[in-house]
């Protein structure tokens, strides 16, 4: 995608305009979607989408521009621009003048895919998502079911001033089932949507059919389900995608994007208890075929392990390169963004509680009189600087006296992350990761959330309205 | 970019294959300029641009795009269209025929200004604002500008091209005075960076947000009641809706089965004009490459059209009104060109409120019904004095609301909307509700 000479000359221009960093970011992608209704095709489109983007860092201001152009003179005249808006006079710099040393790195294929998109034609997955449609049918209740395929392929590279030069290639698949069901009176909705950084294999991992089954199972449960109540009560939340709590109000608050700018209340806290000793939470960009996983960063730094919370004490923050500069803690490989549309931010990769030691997830629910079972959780609503959240349980059932009651709708569960982290009494062994696309400063990009069950003393439920 | 020969290579190869094929190109030029403490301190750069090809075959549409400009990406996006449209089902669509539209530049050098000189604009927009006194905090001081380029063909026969772009100032201050705190924002728009002034745009924005300062509650009550342009364009935007022949063809338009009724006071006259000497969303064909023309919607309250493109037209059996609307990576869409609600006699209020701001109209606002509920900001009129008001939501229903209109105003304001322009006057209507303290 990219020329060396074409790299080395807009790095060594972008220094001798005065930079005191320079990153160049190429990419291109293939992506697919194929959406269908009630086993029709609603909507077939294909993209192939190519840029590059250019950040430059004077101290720590950074000014930041893009081009579709990948051309050595379009490439040139975008480092020009820059430089010349920022009026820099800088001195300039050695490691403009002469040559730079990059060190190549590229992909071993940790996360590649072993059934590639092109081997299948584009009516094996129509007849996929008409599996998925036909699995999902398992009711008259059933009103509409719509399918949906994402393919993508990106080829990146990052080759900056400090002499790195990284290629990386990511293949992700996600199919999605949104199931209508309606008994006249009420019509409810369920979802379920797997997706890895896999190819078509997918299928191999979740049937279709299943998939289709699921998300209808839970549109059912909800058209039987009664209004929730309302009321401060102890919560165990779902493994999974339950997680999505602690990514929203408690991830966030871990990122150098906000802690740099003194925008979170968990700014300054390193080796301080921050939640309950049960709390292990990990965010993990190495995990083989993960969601949220590649080999390296969007600024060209290979992906790893960062523990944020060991047995409550607050161990790492997730740094980027900017936040990196900014607060003197050591980049963990967490500089992501959508595409070249944007510059990196620190972020999120795969997150998720670590299995605890109640054997039985049935064990969590014992002692409890009366509280809630937050099966699934659905869209909500975050505060970034203080972890003030509110999320819509989108399956739930009452706990009553220590066993899983009947099904409750329109519960929402509202509180603040830091302090419903401490609030964590138990958790189980069944940790598993569900898919998301988190939305924030640098775009929406591929993330998993996880957790085992995990129950919380308490937490205040705000019922139907 | 070579738009001229990706677009031909598409069709050459489209045509070989026999399939009907229309293929958008659009490049899109941006420049941001944010300024800070005297000086400029935040500057984006960014060049967009891509082809995306539509083929019809067999009455089947697919869609696919690339940015990349390469034969083999190219090829790949015309074989990805020609299959994701065998894919679908039969749905008797057909790509319109068209003619030469030759090649046309609206904006000619009317950006092309020293970026030191937009540069020193935006600073002297953010150093008169903040000199007032009541100016707290500054969210934001900003220069932005866009350059647009389009290339449009197709196996039909349309060929054409053209050039546009707008520059733009805005600024979103803080005021205060004593516990009175108002955040505000506004912007000047023009085609041409030496049309804009940095002084005339602090001082609007000052006046705009400064004389909500002191606001009292508004009491409950009915009262006659004028729409500043800005709500105006505001109320336009939710009617948008149901003017747009996608939602007549989907069903979902209030104003459907109404064409030649009176659906507004006869003081309304809507139209729609892609033709508009210097109009900022001026073009001189659509998306599908349909010569543009002035297209009156609403005439002395008479409902005389909607907006159609090839498929909406056919779709409901009305005429193509020419505006089609997509860019190289979407699927077609119906989208305004500048839109003007044409400027009255005049509009005054002795006793009433005047409507200067709506709030929450993505939650507030039912677009298929009309119904609006929405929070408010105004001034209190009475015996010729005015005085600031808040915390007061309005209720009513757009289309009713269209019928009790009884003065418009003598001058007009540009919004932008709805993926154009919209220009708008003062509209008064009397004895409207308003719930308040």
């Amino acid at each position: 995608m990219l020329h060396t000479a074409t790299a080395e000359s807009v790095l060594a221009a972008a220094r001798r305009g005065g930079a005191d960093f320079a990153e160049l970011y190429v990419e291109r992608w293939r992506r697919r979607t194929l959406r269908t209704i009630d086993g029709e095709v609603e909507e077939a489109v294909s993209a192939i989408e190519q840029g590059a983007g250019l950040r430059l860092f004077f101290g720590t201001d950074v000014v930041y521009a893009y081009t579709n152009d990948l051309g050595d003179e379009a490439l040139n005249e975008l480092t020009q621009t820059l430089v010349r808006l920022r009026g820099a006079r800088g001195a300039v710099d050695a490691g403009g003048a002469g040559g730079l040393d990059l060190r190549r790195r590229a992909a071993a294929g940790v996360h590649a895919p072993s059934v590639a998109f092109e081997s299948l034609p584009k009516a094996w997955r129509l007849d996929r998502l008409r599996e998925l449609d036909a699995g999902a049918r398992v009711d008259a209740s059933i009103r509409q079911v719509e399918g949906r395929l994402l393919e993508w392929e990106q080829d990146v590279t990052v080759v900056n001033s400090e002499g790195t030069w990284v290629d990386d290639r990511r293949v992700r698949t996600r199919c999605a089932a949104v199931v209508i069901a309606s008994d006249g009176d009420q019509t409810q909705t369920g979802h379920f949507g797997p997706g890895l950084s896999v190819g078509l294999e997918l299928f191999e991992r979740f049937a279709p059919a299943a998939i289709g089954e699921r998300a209808a199972r839970q549109a059912l449960v909800n058209l039987r389900a009664r209004p929730a109540p309302a009321g401060t009560m102890p919560v165990v939340l779902g493994n999974g995608f339950g997680g999505v709590i602690f990514h929203e109000a408690l991830g966030h608050l871990v990122e150098t994007t906000s802690v740099a700018r003194r925008a979170s209340v968990l700014t300054d806290k390193l080796g301080e208890q921050i939640a309950s000793p049960q709390v292990t939470y990990v965010d993990d960009g190495t995990t083989p075929h993960g969601w949220g996983s590649s080999e390296f960063d969007d600024e060209g730094m290979a992906t790893e392990r960062t523990v944020l919370i060991d047995r409550g004490v607050l161990t790492s923050y997730m740094v980027d390169r900017w936040g990196s500069l900014k607060t003197g803690y050591a980049r963990t490989g967490s500089g992501r963004r959508e595409n070249y549309t944007f510059a990196p931010t620190s972020r999120m990769r795969n997150t998720f509680i670590l299995p605890g030691d109640v054997e039985e997830p049935a064990e969590l629910f014992a002692g409890i009189e009366l509280g809630l079972y937050a099966k699934a959780l659905g869209g909500g609503q975050v505060r970034p600087g203080s972890g003030e959240y509110n999320f819509a349980v989108q399956e739930g059932y009452l706990i009553r006296d220590g066993e899983v009651a009947e099904p409750v709708r329109g519960a929402m569960l509202v509180g603040k992350g830091p302090e419903t982290i401490k609030l964590v009494d138990a958790v189980a062994r069944d940790l598993t990761t569900e898919p998301g696309m988190c939305g924030s400063m640098s775009g929406s990009i591929p993330a998993e959330v996880g957790q085992p069950h995990v129950r919380v003393t308490q937490i205040v439920v705000g019922g139907e309205a | 970019m070579n738009f001229e020969r990706a677009k031909d290579h598409v069709l050459r190869r489209a045509r070989a294959l026999g399939v009907d094929a229309e293929v958008l190109a659009t490049a899109k030029r941006e420049l941001t300029l944010a300024a800070s403490g005297g000086r400029v301190d935040e500057i984006s750069h960014a060049n967009q641009g891509g082809v995306g090809v539509r083929v019809v075959a067999d009455g089947r549409v697919g869609y696919a795009s690339s940015e990349a400009l390469d034969d083999a990406s190219l090829d790949w996006m015309l074989d990805e269209a020609i299959a994701n449209a065998r894919l679908q089902p039969a749905r008797g669509a057909a790509l319109p025929s068209g003619g030469a539209l030759g090649r046309s530049d609206l904006i000619g050098e009317g950006l092309s200004a020293a970026v030191e000189a937009k540069g020193a604009a935006v600073v002297e927009l953010e150093s008169a604002v903040v000199t007032d006194a009541r100016v707290d905090a500054l969210f934001m001081a900003r220069y932005a500008e866009t350059e647009t380029e389009a290339v449009l063909g197709s196996t039909r026969g349309v060929d054409g091209g053209y050039r546009t772009g707008y520059a733009m100032l805005m600024a979103s201050p803080v005021m205060k005075q004593g516990d009175s705190v108002k955040q505000g924002w506004d912007l000047d728009v023009a085609k041409e960076f030496h049309l804009l002034d940095p002084t005339r745009t602090s001082q609007r924005i000052l006046e705009r947000v400064g004389r909500h300062l002191g606001a009292t509650p508004l009491r409950t009550g009915r009262y006659d009641t004028m729409f500043e342009p800005d709500v105006t364009a505001t109320l336009l935007r939710l009617l948008l809706f149901s003017l747009s022949g996608k939602s007549v063809a989907e069903g979902k338009s209030r104003l459907a089965t109404r064409l030649g009724d009176r659906v507004a006071s006869d003081l309304l006259d809507l139209v729609d004009d892609p033709t508009l000497p210097d109009g900022l969303a001026s073009r001189p064909f659509d998306a599908e490459g349909t010569p543009a023309r002035r297209t009156p919607l609403i005439e002395g309250g008479v409902l005389r059209s909607f907006l159609h493109n090839s498929d909406t037209a056919r779709r409901t059996g009305q005429a193509n009104t020419g505006h089609a609307q997509r860019s190289y990576a979407s699927t077609l869409g119906v989208a305004p060109s500048n839109l003007i609600l044409e400027a009255g006699s005049g509009a005054s209020l002795d006793d009433g409120v005047i409507v200067t701001d709506l709030m929450g109209v993505h939650a507030g606002a039912n677009p298929i019904t009309g119904d609006v509920s929405l929070q408010g900001l105004g001034l209190r009129v009475e015996d010729g004095e005015s005085r600031p008001v808040e915390n007061f939501a309005l209720s009513f229903n757009l289309f009713d609301l269209l019928e009790r209109v009884n003065a418009v105003g003598e001058s007009l304001e540009w919004r932008p909307g709805g993926e154009g322009m919209i220009a708008a006057p003062t509209l008064r209507v009397d004895a409207l509700s308003f719930a308040g303290a």
